[in-house]
């Protein structure tokens, strides 16, 4: 087939199409999907567990309340900078913008971790695992994780390990949001290891296998209709 | 024509052609063609046309496939030569992992993958000669050959048929072929 011929053919019948909303539309659609199950993932573990949310000294604890902000930031510049990535002709930069609060993220946890060493010395720097977690944490990311995804299946795969991986940094930094409420007075270095561990992982992880989730296939590309 | 107008024009076609206006997509296909055309060829120099058109039908289509995520709101060439330049880099990996695997030779065997090209022709090249040697043979040799050979009977079979012992032919047999080996062999 010569170009022209598929021109022809692409012409003959173009059906409408609902055009995708602005990145930060969508962006917000996800968070209205995303947070209210994670909520209720929160109170339904704090409901069923012996590990109530204790909140009583959230707004005195300066790192946690720092922490917590950093991570919905994160949360919140990643899912932007993974729709924007999904429409073509968007600056490039824009996919930058997470590295931000995840820095500062970084930087507090960091912060903390030097806190404890001098408050507690060698103690203070302890890992240990904690299975408690471990339902949730599985439990979490899952309804975020496949909207993300169905909704970035719509848009273009001109990124897609990096759409990916911006998609698992949010769900995954949504996840920490929640999960961080048992964990007030956790050491630092906790934190750190498991929970900022498992979403650089997480974001790697999703960046590996971006190209098989995300590809032009998946819009519907027909292969073989080329000239050829 | 002005770009910055054309460009406008450009987006408000694309933006009749997401509301499913056919002429407004042709018109906006037919004049993005020679655009990319252009771009592929500044881009990749290097390229035979026929692949140049290759490449031009696979940002066309990609194009078609994602046109919803073109907003009116935005200029309309960044969004086109995004896809452009994603499928040409696109295009560039396909022929490195194809060059990679490929294996230059200099001469190609002549033969064919098909069972029927693949039979090996070594029948023996004179049967007028080969029936007259069979004929010359000792009467015992010539019958266990007969049986054996042209026949393809089991030494069973030609035990029983030939009043013969299995070991008796199996003699008989070797004994024939190499009579007839040097036979035919002196004779060619």
């Amino acid at each position: 087939m010569d170009t022209d011929q598929l021109i022809h053919q692409l012409a003959a019948n173009p059906a409408p199409v609902r055009r995708l909303p602005a990145p930060w539309r969508r962006a917000a659609v996800w968070f209205a999907i995303s947070l209210p199950y994670v909520v209720a993932v929160i109170l339904a573990h704090s409901m069923f567990s012996s590990m109530p949310i204790d909140l009583s000294h959230i707004l005195h604890d300066r790192q946690f309340v720092i922490e917590q902000i950093a991570t919905l930031l994160t949360a919140i510049t990643a899912v932007m900078a993974a729709f924007c990535s999904v429409v073509p002709g968007y600056d490039r930069k824009l996919l930058l913008f997470p590295l931000l609060p995840l820095a500062i993220w970084l930087f507090s946890l960091g912060d903390g971790c030097v806190r404890d060493w001098i408050r507690l010395g060698a103690g203070g720097l302890e890992v240990h695992a904690d299975w408690q977690c471990l339902p949730p944490a599985s439990l979490i990311g899952i309804v975020p994780a496949l909207a993300i995804v169905i909704m970035l299946r719509r848009g273009a795969p001109i990124y897609p390990r990096i759409t990916l991986a911006l998609a698992a940094l949010a769900v995954a930094a949504l996840g920490n949001f929640g999960l961080r409420l048992y964990h007030v007075g956790d050491a630092s270095i906790m934190v750190l290891v498991w929970h900022f561990g498992s979403v650089i992982v997480l974001a790697f992880i999703a960046g590996w296998i971006g190209q098989f989730v995300l590809s032009w296939k998946t819009t519907g590309l027909a292969a073989g209709s080329r000239r050829r | 024509m002005d770009p910055q107008n054309q460009a406008d024009r450009l987006g408000l076609l694309m933006r009749a052609a997401q509301d499913g206006d056919a002429s407004a997509y042709l018109r906006l296909l037919n004049e993005i063609a020679p655009l990319l055309r252009r771009a592929v060829r500044q881009q990749r120099k290097f390229l035979q046309p026929c692949d140049v058109e290759d490449l031009v039908q696979d940002i066309l289509l990609s194009l078609h496939s994602v046109r919803a995520t073109y907003d009116p709101a935005r200029p309309f060439l960044p969004w086109l030569l995004t896809i452009a330049r994603n499928r040409m880099a696109d295009g560039s990996r396909r022929q490195m992992r194809r060059a990679a695997n490929e294996v230059s030779v200099a001469e190609y065997p002549e033969t064919f993958s098909v069972a029927p090209t693949n039979t090996l022709d070594n029948r023996y090249g004179d049967p007028q000669a080969l029936r007259q040697a069979i004929g010359r043979l000792p009467s015992g040799q010539r019958r266990a050959v007969e049986m054996l050979k042209l026949r393809e009977m089991s030494l069973k079979e030609a035990a029983s048929a030939s009043g013969m012992s299995v070991t008796a032919l199996k003699v008989a047999v070797h004994r024939g072929m190499n009579t007839l080996r040097k036979v035919l062999s002196v004779e060619a």
